[in-house]
């Protein structure tokens, strides 16, 4: 029984931080490519079950608060979920390019 | 006590949310100022072979079994890959384009956000369009 538990927990643990990417967009990539600004918001749960998808609009406006005044192009955006033991981590994350002026 | 069990399931994942996909457009803040806007469009999405299967826990003997076969079938039917769970209007996501136009007359809009999620609660579900984002004014 304890060999089973001990097992059981062995394999829990290799699975741990595995990583599924659920969608990968992209768009027009400028051609002044010189200050690349990242947003990364994330939204923890357990057992995979969640309550709101809020966690996701925080995302837009921290790429727009690094780059005031200016356009943010070629925006990277990437959905992916990881696999802890029980526990998913959700996360959206976005890198662009910041264009000024 | 299976009842209670398929009950206390239903609950368990009542007004669950998922997230199928998230894309963000780019942003232009140099035409003026921006106003934010959100549009959304729901639609009604039933697992049936979820619906079969909580009748199946929570009855037993020969009407048990009878549900067990009608998830059976039900699953078979609705193999192959989706995003969520199925509807029965296959062009709800259309009306997104007439919704923005309402919020943004003017049509210029910038840092579009498209998202695909649902709102579960047990075997149904609201499958979600949203988009937010920003209109040049």
């Amino acid at each position: 029984m304890f060999k089973k538990i001990v097992a059981s927990l062995a394999v829990a643990a290799s699975m741990t931080g595995c990583v599924s990417l659920n969608s990968v967009s992209l768009t027009q990539i400028p051609e002044n490519r010189n200050h690349t600004i990242t947003a990364t918001t994330d939204s923890w749960n357990l057992l995979g079950i969640a309550f709101s998808n809020d966690f996701v609009d925080e995302a837009i406006l921290d790429l727009k608060s690094q780059c005031p005044g200016g356009k943010v192009e070629g925006i990277l955006t990437k959905h992916q979920t990881t696999a802890y033991f029980l526990v998913f981590k959700r996360e959206v994350i976005a890198t662009g390019y910041c264009k000024k002026g | 006590m299976r009842s209670a069990f398929a009950i206390a399931a239903v609950g368990l994942l009542t007004a669950c949310a998922r997230l199928d996909h998230v894309q963000i457009g780019d942003i232009d803040q140099t035409q003026g100022n921006l106003t934010p806007f959100t549009v959304q469009i729901s639609e009604f999405g039933i697992e049936a072979a979820a619906a079969a299967e909580v009748g199946r826990i929570a009855t037993k003997g020969q009407a048990s079994q009878q549900f067990q076969e009608i998830r059976d079938i039900l699953t078979l039917m609705n193999m192959g890959p989706r995003t969520g769970n199925p509807v029965y209007d296959d062009s709800y996501a259309e009306k997104v384009m007439e919704y923005m136009y309402a919020e943004c007359p003017s049509g210029q809009v910038t840092g579009l956000t498209s998202v695909r999620e649902a709102k579960g609660f047990g075997p149904v579900s609201g499958e979600i369009i949203r988009i937010s984002g920003y209109c040049i004014r």
